[in-house]
């Protein structure tokens, strides 16, 4: 088990539990990122933080420190 | 793929709504809903075109986009909802979409939606169709559909939603005529078309059914002022906003429902709700959407590689603000310039020639010159600069590229509580804070709003300068630059102590999130970037012009009231200048010169150089000049060959992107001119320092507070940002003066 945020450059995740709460909940829900979905980080801003991330087929970014609230186990 | 389109039409019984043609004045209103980038404005803007109308919605200042016009006949009325990718009612801009559809009860939407982007767009869809309202679909980017070779069954869309679905490519205009046609037919059938509550499985169902009995049963009344599935399945949500306008507990009948679902399914009845809608969407789109086998990388992936790579990334995204910038006041200045000589010279002597002739009174004359039309003149010396912000941040959003920029620069901007989409608003202050304040409105969030613009105006603008250059030269001659410099330091290392302080003081405690699509590069279409432009433009000249218009009239009466006033000290400005002297004593410039210079420079800051000008060195502005007056005809050529001459200064200003320029400081002191002599008397370095710095931070100018007004709806921003800027001004310049008398700089 890891959170989203350790997943490396190109790895794959399917989410297994989200820990936010509240507006980032509902936001990341109404934005694809839901418990049994595939993610995969695509690439790492140049200053470390945020990340982009693959859902649903199309590009999302969100800080690490989101990115720690959403477990994922990952895929290989 | 007009033909299933045409196909339809003919379907339709003929004269299947005698009512609408027997009052064809009757518009049919059209609400435009669908995800942010999906092509809504794009679409709109081809459609209506110039017929556009832009405000705000009601008590927010989230944009509101409406066109009226006819189309074969019957009239259609369009109102763009705000983009969003849900209904849920956590943002400003879907309560303003939500509200709407659900008070408003337009006659159908027209739901945009990104076919490159089925499965997303398609959630917010079956949002709006929990609505019970008449809906058409636009495919829309359907070129890049079949660009990518994807296929679509919108047959299937069609039959599975209840819905009728248009492919449509609004940069091509293509398909728009087959929509319009789509959704006349529509309006026609409405009562044919009425969508079903989409199938969420049989235990939603069940739910739904259960609450809608008890609405049925107790709440009949609120079943009239609803549509009743959505109603249903919102207080089974438990959403906020609808309990508290149905004046309804979280418990009670419907949380029971509720909780029963969510004891047996183990997750509360919102995320339960949002994965039945996923799990619908994306069986929906599994079904329809076939894309080929292998996939190639697109063009997306491909510039981001270089745009967002981890060496290149930053040095690119510097390039590209830095071009931004030169663009954005290079090519404004020219026009700012021909505005300003065309409002100095021609109007103000046409008006002294239409006034004479009447025989106006000597002090009218005074008035509509130095009032009135210089206040005209200052208004429009800000629209080239406004136009150009507005194209390029415009420009910077459609391409996608604006989303990058914010990704690059999250962390440093995070890191003092900002937004990574706060730098480029902070950048623009740098030239001028007022199209700093105009582009806050790339932010979504209203926290990260609020506190950009209240940081911004830290940053020294170009008004500013002249005052730094005429007081560093006389005092600070061989380190004119470096004490310039230092003043542009301080104003961004105080922004970032702010940052912390607002960060943890007024923002505490609200989240903020940095969830943000990065959208595929598209290029946006000149006519849509034009059109928007334009809007903005328009926008700012009547609303803010309107205002400054108005203050620089009540100052030409400060400075010339009481009547017959002919020493500036007397006049009210002058007294209040006298009245306010002993607040900037401890400061080091306790006199009413500098307190009036002050008080005027609230308008502009560059203006304090002006009134310091009139008050050490008067007569200088009213030098007599021997060169014959210009007559009307030689006054209209030389507007267009000024114009003619703009056009070819921004050119060059393109080319040779290093030619220095900026909004003001064009104009400089000749040594040892009266006002120099006067302000070496009045001030001592160290004093001049200190008011340097308090001009660099007290209140920003009235424009940025109408621009704040504007964007925020309401005084309160400013009037936060007016108190902490002064107080910081104020104790700033006290701590370098007094520090510095003490360590014996006074001399």
């Amino acid at each position: 088990m890891s959170d989203l945020a350790r997943l490396k450059t190109g790895e794959k995740g399917r989410i297994t539990a989200i820990g936010a709460l509240g507006p980032m909940k509902r936001r990341l829900m109404d934005m694809g990122v839901l418990v049994g979905e595939t993610v995969q980080v695509v690439k790492v801003a140049p200053l470390g933080d945020p990340i982009e991330i693959r859902v649903k087929s199309y590009s999302l970014s969100l800080r690490k420190q989101e990115a720690t609230q959403i477990a994922v186990e990952i895929l290989k | 793929m007009s033909v299933s389109a045409q196909a339809r039409n003919t379907e339709e019984p003929a004269g299947s709504a005698p009512d609408l043609k027997v009052v064809p004045s009757r518009p049919i209103v059209v609400a435009v809903a669908g995800n942010p980038n999906a092509g809504k404005s794009t679409l709109i803007n081809a459609i209506a075109g110039s017929r556009l109308h832009v405000g705000n919605w009601p008590g927010v200042t989230v944009e509101k986009k409406e066109a009226g016009f006819v189309f074969e006949g019957r009239p259609v009325r369009l109102v763009d909802l705000p983009g969003t990718y849900s209904l849920s009612p956590y943002s400003q801009e879907e309560i303003v979409a939500r509200d709407y559809l659900v008070s408003a009860r337009p006659d159908l939407i027209l739901n945009v939606v990104d076919a490159t982007n089925l499965e997303r767009n398609l959630y917010l869809s079956v949002q709006l169709l929990e609505l019970g309202i008449p809906l058409v679909m636009a495919l829309n980017i359907f070129d890049e559909v079949e660009a990518k070779g994807y296929r679509i069954d919108m047959l299937t869309i069609e039959k599975q939603l209840g819905v009728r679905v248009v492919p449509t490519a609004a940069t091509r205009k293509s398909g728009l005529d087959d929509l319009m046609r789509e959704i006349l037919a529509t309006a026609d059938n409405a009562g044919a078309r009425i969508p079903r509550m989409p199938d969420y499985g049989p235990e939603t169902g069940a739910a739904l059914e259960s609450a809608l009995e008890v609405l049925r049963e107790i709440h009949p009344a609120l079943l009239a002022r609803y549509p009743e599935q959505w109603l249903s399945l919102k207080l089974l949500e438990r959403d906020p906003d609808v309990l508290k306008a149905t004046n309804l507990p979280p418990q009670g009948r419907f949380g029971e429902i509720s909780a029963e679902v969510e004891r047996a399914k183990g997750a509360d009845m919102e995320t339960l709700m949002a994965e039945s809608r996923y799990r619908l969407v994306a069986g929906l789109t599994r079904e329809v959407l076939k894309t080929p086998d292998v996939r190639k990388a697109d063009i997306t992936e491909k510039i981001d590689r270089i745009v967002l790579n981890r060496f290149l990334g930053i040095p690119i995204f510097l390039a590209a603000m830095w071009l931004m910038f030169k663009l954005t006041f290079d090519v404004s200045s020219p026009f700012a310039d021909w505005m300003d000589a065309m409002t100095a010279g021609p109007f103000q002597r046409w008006s002294a020639a239409i006034l004479g002739a009447v025989g106006a009174p000597d002090w009218t004359l005074s008035l509509v010159n130095d009032g009135i039309i210089a206040g005209v003149g200052f208004v429009l010396v800000f629209v080239p600069v406004i136009f150009a912000m507005m194209f390029f941040i415009t420009f910077l959003e459609g391409s996608g590229y604006m989303a990058r920029a914010a990704f690059v620069m999250d962390r440093a901007m995070h890191a003092i509580g900002l937004h990574g989409k706060s730098f480029i608003p902070m950048l623009l202050s740098f030239g001028c804070n007022v199209p700093g304040i105009y582009a806050t409105r790339t932010l979504e969030n209203p926290r990260d709003k609020a506190l950009t613009a209240l940081l911004l105006p830290m940053m020294s603008c170009g008004a500013r300068l002249p005052v730094y250059v005429l007081f560093a030269g006389i005092f600070f001659a061989e380190h004119s630059g470096t004490v310039i410099w230092s003043l542009y330091v301080m104003g961004i290392a105080l922004a970032m102590v702010m940052g912390m302080v607002f960060k943890r003081t007024l923002f505490r405690g609200e989240a903020p999130m940095f969830i943000m699509e990065l959208p595929p590069y598209r290029m946006p279409s000149m006519r849509s970037l034009c059109l928007h432009t334009w809007e903005k433009g328009k926008h700012f000249l009547i609303k803010a012009g309107t205002y400054i218009l108005a203050v620089s009239v009540f100052v030409w009466f400060l400075l010339n009231l009481p009547w017959g006033v002919t020493h500036k000290q007397d006049s009210y400005l002058g007294r209040t200048g006298q009245a306010t002297a002993p607040v900037f004593a401890p400061l080091g410039f306790g006199n009413w010169e500098a307190a009036s210079s002050l008080l005027t420079g609230v308008i502009a800051k560059e203006i304090v150089v002006g009134t310091m000008g009139e008050i050490y060195a008067p007569g200088r502005a009213e030098e007599a000049s021997d060169e014959p007056v210009p007559s009307l005809s030689e006054d209209l050529a030389g507007i267009a060959v000024g114009f003619g001459e703009a056009i070819r200064g921004a050119a060059h200003n393109v080319v040779s992107t290093f030619g220095v320029s900026s909004l003001a400081a064009q104009d400089e002191e000749p040594a040892n001119s009266p006002l120099k002599t006067a302000v070496g008397g009045a001030f001592s370095p160290l004093s001049a320092y200190a008011f340097m710095a308090f001009v660099l931070l007290y209140m920003p100018c009235v424009v940025v507070a109408i621009a704040m007004r504007q964007e925020f709806g309401g005084w309160k921003w400013f009037g936060v940002a007016f108190a902490y800027q002064t107080a910081l001004a104020w104790g700033v310049a006290l701590l370098i003066y007094q520090a510095g008398s003490l360590l014996g700089l006074g001399g």
